[in-house]
């Protein structure tokens, strides 16, 4: 008699990937309770595990995670499907985008923090862009562009100099 | 040496990009000019386009007869209106695109824009 339960075969990637997205949804559920002064300001601390993933393993392996992210929060924030929903999953594509053409470039040139920088500004453009044409489809909201993209720059920045830090202590702690 | 652990040379030069780019971004947004033209609604909320560029006195007709704008030097003001406070006309003169004016008695409302006629809500809230 043939075993009812089905077994799929799981690779070492598909744990990895597993466990970053567990974590990555632990810190977007966290950042959601944190309030900020402005909407749209959060510190994008779960877009870090997005790139620790891309520099160790390569882009197709941090998409799995961010969507996975998106997807999980949303469930757990009760948010699936809806306008936060949307806003999310614009961003995480549109920082995928960025990452996957920028971080192959001839002689890799950038580091974490350019990477993170430039994928901060990404999420935060396209997040702006879908909230301007699904949402609030009125011309004072460009007022407050500048105001979230200067809040982008300097997450961004300083979420990749907190990645190096991450990724030299992991080194070290890896090696022992 | 592994660039992905470093701040690299190209590293400072995004965010030297990007900085100037959100400067410039102030720079472009933030500059609120005065209108261009106005829309005005009137009780059975036909539009009227007023060009704010040519000075003139316009009328336009309300729920309680005819009320009268004024425009001069690229403002615009109330200085008829057939109701009893005369709040519109109080309202004085306006110059900034997204500016409103309305005479809530006599049903016409007034708002000044800078490129295309306004949206017609400002916001949803989910």
């Amino acid at each position: 008699m043939q075993n009812p339960v089905a077994h799929i075969q799981t690779s070492r990637d598909d744990h990895l990937v597993a466990g970053f997205a567990a974590l990555a949804i632990a810190i977007h559920v966290l950042e959601s309770v944190i309030p900020t002064p402005i909407p749209g300001i959060k510190p994008g601390l779960a877009n870090l595990i997005t790139l620790y993933v891309l520099l160790r393993h390569g882009w197709r392996m941090a998409a799995s995670v961010s969507l996975l992210r998106v997807l999980g929060a949303s469930l757990v924030l009760g948010t699936l499907l809806s306008p936060t929903f949307i806003m999310s999953l614009s961003g995480a594509l549109a920082s995928l985008l960025v990452l996957g053409l920028t971080y192959r470039l001839p002689g890799r040139p950038l580091g974490a923090t350019g990477l993170a920088i430039l994928a901060a500004l990404a999420h935060m453009l396209a997040q702006f862009l879908t909230a301007w044409a699904l949402f609030i489809p009125h011309p004072s909201l460009w007022t407050l562009l500048p105001i979230l993209l200067t809040a982008a720059l300097i997450s961004g920045t300083l979420g990749g100099i907190l990645l190096l830090k991450i990724m030299q202590r992991v080194d070290v702690l890896s090696t022992q | 040496m592994d660039t992905r652990y470093h701040v690299t040379l190209a590293d400072k030069l995004v965010f030297v990009v990007s900085a100037c780019m959100v400067g410039l971004s102030y720079y472009h947004f933030w500059e609120s000019g005065p209108a261009q033209h106005a829309v005005v609604r009137d009780h059975q909320q036909h539009a009227h386009y007023i060009d704010l560029q040519q000075d003139g006195i316009h009328t336009v007709n309300g729920m309680l007869g005819t009320s009268t704008l004024e425009v001069q030097d690229r403002q615009l003001r109330f200085t008829d209106s057939p109701c009893s406070n005369k709040l519109c006309i109080q309202s004085g003169w306006h110059r900034q695109s997204g500016d409103i004016a309305a005479c809530l008695p006599n049903r016409i409302s007034v708002q000044l824009a800078r490129n295309g006629e306004p949206r017609e809500y400002d916001a949803i809230n989910f």
